[in-house]
């Protein structure tokens, strides 16, 4: 009964689901905390300040690790060094990704079926995967060739939805208008394919920071990210993993701070989905 | 006797694998394996480092000294738990007087595991298979006073040298005796030892079992399987689960708190020879200059260090020489730490504002930790250190074989391997003639105690110079199943003779 005529019910306004609070609040107070560490911190992250592995107590609030640094002051810092790579890494993505898929769209049918081709490739390949030989090739790890490896590593996904979502809008009639009426390809880009395209965009590329934060974590864990002493999650839970028995605070509190930072994103990103797509919220 | 004088790697890579042979190990075999013990028991070993291949002499790594030394293949010689060396192969020995001449009688009625019987021959092809070019076991300078070997009947080996070798059957002691005509040595052994091989399987394990033509003691059990596990914490739970009886040497010391309170298992400390040192290239600036080592070495409070990795366990060492060597010499005064004499000496050596310089360091524990230790200490003194992280087989490639380094982190396992700072080729480059002459003319020495006092001074020297900044020697535990007994514990050149180990029944 309610279906009957969606066509014609007002536009009910952008609601905000819990899932989307919650995410929010959860991506805010990782924000907050990188953008804190800018200016302050409760200790210098590399200075060895307590005990070898004490426990959490006032003036080590998660405890220290086996140089007797700060846990807490070290999970701080690791925020915005998680953050940093994934808007570094979705940028990337982001400015390859839609570009090869909008090269795609508009090309000619071999030249598409070309890369679309090769970007099958290497979507079959395994991210993290790919952001290792990426790493293995450039000269020695660093915080800049992980947010290379992990951009370049997730642009292929970007470009496919891309690629998809920019036909789907070319095929419209009023393309074909357009066309007739002389606006060029960027001009179409402009005015038609990016204003429709972009919603279901920005929803992918909140997941794609989801899964940036992970592949930080994973190559730091594997030595391959952001060289020690830089505070990364990743680093932090390969180190505790020594002393996981004797001190398992030390691997669940970097473990606590991954897992939700990546939950903040995802529920994020389904709240996105709900805000920018209005056919999500029709019963 | 490893191809490499370091341990192999522990690449956090194989996490996974090694997680689920575990989980298969409990949830799967460890009821079966949890079998009656008694002299046809198996005993199951667990360790992390699985040999790259089977011969010792192509890369295979320190693993395969662990499951095949003394246990599947013998040599002339046998290196013993306590550090001593004894003939083994050898039945008897002659040395001529000037020292050029040895003459070796074998053991009578040895057979090889094909059944082939063992010849002289055998033996003069052993040793030149080390000796040749192709040959990749890091020892084999050892072996270059060799000169000729000649074979006048089946049981009799003269090896003639060009020069004076006081540590010959020492040396011979990591030649592993194999029969000439065998085959593929990379995937199949044909040795003399009271095990042979059963299977390997890549990844998860290798088995031995007893040989019954075997021309010594019968082993104490019946068949040995190594289980390889790539990270300390699934082999601790492996232990704790009943999966392995014993582990041979235990890497994390805050896992031993779960067994040293726990009746069913017994924890041991053996004396080790794996030290942990920041080796410098000392062919390069700064680290040519001896002020430059010396002020690193006051920079660096290693007690601590020892601590943060090991908690109460290990031991400092002030120069490459651990106390089982006989020419141990307490140097742990030489360039103590001080930080303050640190800074001066490195104002002495022209550097007032300190400098900076790369560690390479290999991605796996204790190395990226004792790395960040390192650059915390050496920035109070003004020296600012860039950790670049490197696989195990980055190292040998970059630094083992191309010396394009400034500094490394890395683990030695050997025993008695001052000898590698007598050759200015090594990878360190550490090059002062009068060590180089003092190790040459030990070896060439007369007696074991002129040996003794010559390997002493090069020892001073080489403490007097920093060579390389030593930062402690690694504490040997093995742990095991209460109802397991008979390993041994030292472990020297990564060695863990099997046919000892008796399984209560």
């Amino acid at each position: 009964m309610t279906d009957a005529t969606p066509a014609l019910s007002p536009p009910s306004s952008p609601r905000l689901t819990p899932a989307f609070v919650i995410g929010a609040t959860l991506v805010g107070l990782h924000v907050i905390v990188g953008l804190i560490t800018l200016f302050w911190a409760p200790y210098d992250p590399t200075a060895m300040t307590g005990g070898r592995l004490a426990p959490p107590s006032l003036a080590h609030w998660a405890g220290t690790d086996r140089l007797g640094r700060d846990l807490f002051t070290e999970i701080m810092v690791g925020a915005r060094i998680a953050l940093a790579v994934g808007i570094g890494a979705v940028a990337i993505a982001a400015t390859i990704g839609v570009t090869i898929g909008l090269l795609a769209a508009f090309a000619s049918r071999t030249v598409d079926d070309v890369l679309a081709a090769t970007l099958d490739i290497l979507i079959a390949f395994p991210t993290l995967l790919l952001a290792m030989l990426i790493v293995a090739a450039s000269d020695g790890a660093s915080l800049g060739t992980a947010i290379l490896a992990i951009g370049i590593a997730a642009s292929s996904i970007v470009a496919r939805l891309t690629r998809i979502l920019a036909r789907r809008v070319l095929a419209m009639d009023y393309i074909t208008a357009a066309r007739v009426s002389g606006t060029g390809w960027l001009g179409i880009v402009r005015i038609h394919v990016l204003p429709n395209i972009w919603p279901t965009l920005i929803v992918n590329l909140a997941l794609q920071f989801g899964l940036a934060v992970i592949a930080e974590a994973s190559l730091s864990y594997l030595g391959l990210g952001a060289p020690p002493p830089n505070a990364s999650w990743g680093r932090l839970l390969q180190e505790a993993q020594a002393t996981v028995y004797t001190a398992p605070f030390g691997a669940v509190a970097p473990g606590i701070a991954l897992v939700s930072l990546v939950i903040g994103l995802n529920l994020f990103a389904d709240g996105l989905r709900d805000v920018a797509d209005p056919t999500r919220r029709r019963r | 006797m490893t191809a490499l004088p370091i341990r192999a790697s522990r690449a956090p890579l194989s996490v996974l694998k090694a997680t689920t042979a575990a989980a298969l190990l409990v949830m799967g075999l460890g009821p079966v394996l949890a079998a009656e013990g008694g002299t046809d028991a198996t005993i199951n070993i667990g360790s992390l480092y699985e040999p790259q291949n089977l011969d010792n002499t192509a890369g295979a790594g320190q693993g395969i000294n662990e499951a095949f030394n003394g246990n599947v293949y013998e040599a002339m010689f046998r290196l013993n738990d306590d550090g001593s060396v004894s003939p083994s192969l050898v039945k008897d020995f002659k040395v001529s007087d000037d020292g050029l001449t040895y003459t070796f009688v074998l053991q009578p009625g040895v057979t090889f595991h094909s059944g082939d019987p063992l010849t002289s021959a055998d033996v003069k092809w052993s040793i030149e298979r080390v000796t040749s070019p192709d040959s990749k076991s890091s020892r084999k300078n050892s072996l270059k006073p060799i000169a000729s070997i000649e074979t006048p009947d089946d049981a009799t080996v003269i090896v003639k040298l060009s020069s004076r070798s006081i540590s010959l059957p020492y040396n011979l002691s990591y030649v592993w005796v194999i029969n000439d005509k065998a085959k593929d040595l990379q995937s199949t052994e044909d040795g003399t030892g009271p095990y042979a091989l059963e299977g390997w399987q890549r990844g998860a394990q290798l088995a031995v079992k007893r040989f019954d033509k075997y021309w010594g003691p019968k082993p104490e059990n019946g068949e040995v399987v190594f289980k390889y596990f790539t990270e300390a914490t699934a082999l601790n739970n492996a232990l704790l689960t009943g999966a392995v009886d014993v582990i041979t040497s235990v890497q994390s010391p805050d896992s031993l708190a779960q067994f040293k309170d726990n009746p069913d298992f017994t924890v041991a400390e053996g004396k080790s020879t794996t030290k942990l040192i920041l080796a410098y290239n000392d062919r390069v600036a700064p680290f040519d200059n001896v002020k430059v080592r010396k002020a690193l070495a006051r920079a660096v409070d290693d007690k601590k260090l020892l601590e943060a990795v090991w908690g109460d366990y290990g031991t400092l060492i002030g120069s490459f020489v651990p106390p089982t060597d006989p020419w141990y010499v307490d140097l742990t005064k030489t360039d103590a730490y001080d930080p303050e004499s640190a800074k001066a000496l490195l104002t002495e050596a022209g550097y007032p504002n300190g400098f900076t310089f790369t560690i390479d360091t290999p991605n796996y524990d204790p190395h990226p930790l004792a790395a960040q230790f390192l650059q915390g200490e050496l920035a109070k003194v003004g020296v600012k250190v860039n950790i670049n992280v490197i696989t195990a087989n980055e190292w040998y490639t970059k630094v083992y074989k191309a010396h394009d380094f400034q500094a490394t982190l890395q683990e030695h396992v050997n025993h008695r391997d001052i000898v590698f700072y007598g050759n200015p080729d090594f990878y360190w480059g550490y090059n002062n003639p009068k060590v180089t002459d003092l190790i040459k003319a030990s070896e060439e020495a007369k007696t074991v105690d002129e040996q003794t006092e010559k390997l002493k001074e090069a020892n001073i020297q080489i403490a007097e110079d920093a060579a390389s900044n030593w930062l402690y020697l690694y504490p040997q535990i093995v742990v095991s199943k209460k109802s397991v007994s008979g390993y041994p514990l030292n472990g020297l050149n990564s060695q863990f003779f099997a046919y000892g180990i008796k399984k209560a029944e």
